[in-house]
């Protein structure tokens, strides 16, 4: 490759360098914005998990906490 | 050959799937093609081919073999493109395209063979709507929010009081006023207990939507979709995967329509909501039709809402359609893993598939908890296991898990480790098809199921190696030392690890094999 040709290779990847990495960039970006919005589905899944069955269990005895998961498995 | 739409076909009149439908530059914008003169399937040519050529829907290419009476014709001033005697393949048989009652079966809008209403006889589909009728008044009176006709039924009321044709199910919708989307979720889970407590069977799809099952009297199975519609920001969301400015007036307060002479609820402005939903050319009757939504919006609905069912489809293709490939006898792990377990000790199958080694243990047994995400190896799995249940076998149960949801992991978790004093887990071919966050959360699901107890976790997966762990697309393979070391941050203690040769899903030889166990149990 000449010496001429050489530097308008070089030109190039310059130009396209920061392209690519800001590309890269919203890429990632945009990788943990929908991680972040998956923590609606967590939140509903803990406050479903803690109203729905910690309280109903919390508020019977031993002897009743099969009838208790079956109730929430049965629901969901 | 493909069959062309050009008027005059030269050639053979046999065609092959692959093939497709070749279209001329200046076909049509809807092309309809029916089988022995019902419909089957619609296309745009400018939107759906490609070099010319239509492609064959995936769900319809395994139906497409022998011989049909082929139409393809314009809906809109009726004429016919191509009407004559085809065969797909060699037989000799007709065409069949039924289910398993008969009733003829087309493609609907989202790719799925199903029935649609068309061929729906009269009296099915004014039962289809009364039981509509009674679904949106139990999210009224019993749910408290305002539930209301939408989507095709909608579309059909507006525009000439009749089910559309080509529809093939039932979709309501009701208004949130719930402004987050974690709000939303919960609200949609309260209202499918609410369902439930009503007697209706559900199936949830998302955060945001569930279906209602109805029994019809022919003995069929149809759903009733409950879509969400709320709004964050300026931006109102209508699931499926509707989003853009819809005020608030067009959809309550509800109103009523009539729809094959059954009143129903409507949105406040049908038309407001339908130009939403359609577009502003939904007056104009199109089979071919198929959504266009904003990208962004997609994007926002599947990151609150979804990530719950991602290769459920792909899966439950696999045991509908190569059942018969999957080996019945047990696997060599589970003899393997039955020598290192006392007899009668529990064993919970995590992704039983269509239940080989969970019928394995119950048959030497053990009695079984078998769980998996889908239906279809549910089903078959609970069959298999009170067939060996009625041969002496011990008693076994068949039960949801989905990895990705905690509701469903903790429950089992908890239902395991009350189980039985002495109990094990046993996964084969799982850690390696579910996504990260669903290992983590088996990881946490075995710390409760094994908690206070000596039982161990038998996983088999598919380690590194050159060639890609079958099923492909399905499977990846994983690198065991990080797999080992995601279970010791969970509090697991490595029993066991091997590398060696074992067997995949279809029980082929796979070089690249790793078997753990492992226990939660406190040193």
């Amino acid at each position: 490759m000449t010496d001429a040709r050489l530097d308008r290779a070089r030109r190039l990847v310059g130009r396209i360098r920061p392209y690519s990495s800001a590309h890269a960039r919203i890429d990632a970006l945009e990788r943990e914005l929908h991680q972040t919005r998956q923590l609606n589905r967590r939140v509903a899944e803990l406050t479903d998990l803690v109203t729905e069955l910690l309280v109903p269990l919390a508020r019977r005895d031993d002897i009743e906490v099969d009838a208790v998961l079956e109730r929430y498995r049965s629901m969901i | 050959m493909a069959a062309t739409i050009a008027a005059a076909v030269t050639g053979r009149r046999t065609l092959h799937v692959d093939d497709g439908i070749a279209v001329p530059a200046e076909a049509g914008c809807v092309v309809t093609v029916a089988f022995e003169g019902r419909y089957v399937w619609s296309f745009q040519p400018g939107r759906d081919s490609r070099g010319g050529v239509v492609a064959w829907p995936a769900a319809l290419r395994p139906r497409l073999r022998g011989v049909t009476r082929l139409t393809l014709a314009d809906p809109a001033d009726g004429r016919v493109h191509l009407d004559e005697e085809v065969a797909f393949g060699s037989g000799s048989d007709r065409l069949d395209l039924a289910d398993a009652h008969g009733h003829p079966l087309a493609v609907n809008k989202v790719g799925n063979l199903t029935r649609v209403f068309g061929e729906t006889d009269g009296a099915v589909r004014v039962e289809i709507l009364r039981a509509t009728a009674r679904v949106l008044d139990d999210l009224c009176e019993h749910g408290g929010v305002g539930a209301f006709l939408s989507y095709g039924c909608l579309l059909g009321a507006v525009r000439e009081g009749r089910m559309i044709g080509t529809d093939c199910d039932a979709d309501v919708c009701y208004l949130s006023d719930r402004r987050s989307p974690a709000e939303v979720i919960l609200e949609s889970y309260r209202l499918e207990r609410v369902m439930r407590a009503r007697g209706w069977g559900t199936v949830r799809m998302s955060g945001g939507d569930f279906k209602v099952l109805i029994k019809l009297a022919d003995g069929r199975t149809v759903y009733v979709d409950v879509f969400v519609g709320f709004t964050v920001g300026e931006t109102f969301y209508l699931l499926g995967n509707r989003s853009g400015r819809l005020p608030r007036e067009a959809v309550v307060p509800t109103t009523t329509i009539r729809l094959e002479g059954v009143e129903l609820a409507a949105p406040a402005d049908p038309e407001a909501v339908l130009g939403f939903v359609y577009g502003p050319h939904w007056r104009v009757p199109d089979p071919a039709f198929k959504f266009t939504d904003p990208p962004d919006g997609v994007r926002r609905l599947d990151g609150w809402l979804r990530g719950t069912r991602e290769a459920l489809p792909e899966w439950n293709l696999l045991f509908r359609t190569r059942g018969d490939e999957l080996p019945r006898k047990g696997s060599a792990f589970a003899t393997w893993v039955r020598h290192r377990v006392h007899r009668g000790d529990v064993v919970a199958e995590l992704g039983c598939g269509l239940g080989r080694d969970a019928a394995y243990f119950a048959r030497h047994g053990h009695p079984v908890l078998a769980y998996d995400i889908s239906p279809d190896a549910r089903s078959h799995t609970a069959k298999r296991l009170r067939r060996v249940h009625r041969r002496g076998g011990a008693e076994s149960v068949v039960r949801r898990l989905v990895l990705d949801e905690l509701r469903t992991v903790a429950v089992t978790g908890a239902e395991i480790a009350l189980s039985a004093e002495r109990r094990h887990l046993y996964a084969r071919r799982l850690v390696d098809v579910v996504g990260d966050e669903a290992r983590r959360n088996l990881w946490r699901l075995a710390r409760t199921a094994l908690d206070g107890g000596d039982g161990s976790l038998f996983l088999e997966l598919a380690a590194e190696g050159p060639l890609p762990a079958r099923p492909e697309g399905l499977s990846r393979r994983l690198d065991p030392d990080q797999v080992v070391a995601e279970i010791e941050a969970a509090g697991g203690h490595v029993l066991h690890r091997h590398l060696g040769i074992g067997r995949d899903l279809f029980d082929e030889p796979d070089p690249w094999t790793c078997r753990l166990q492992v226990t939660w149990r406190k040193p």
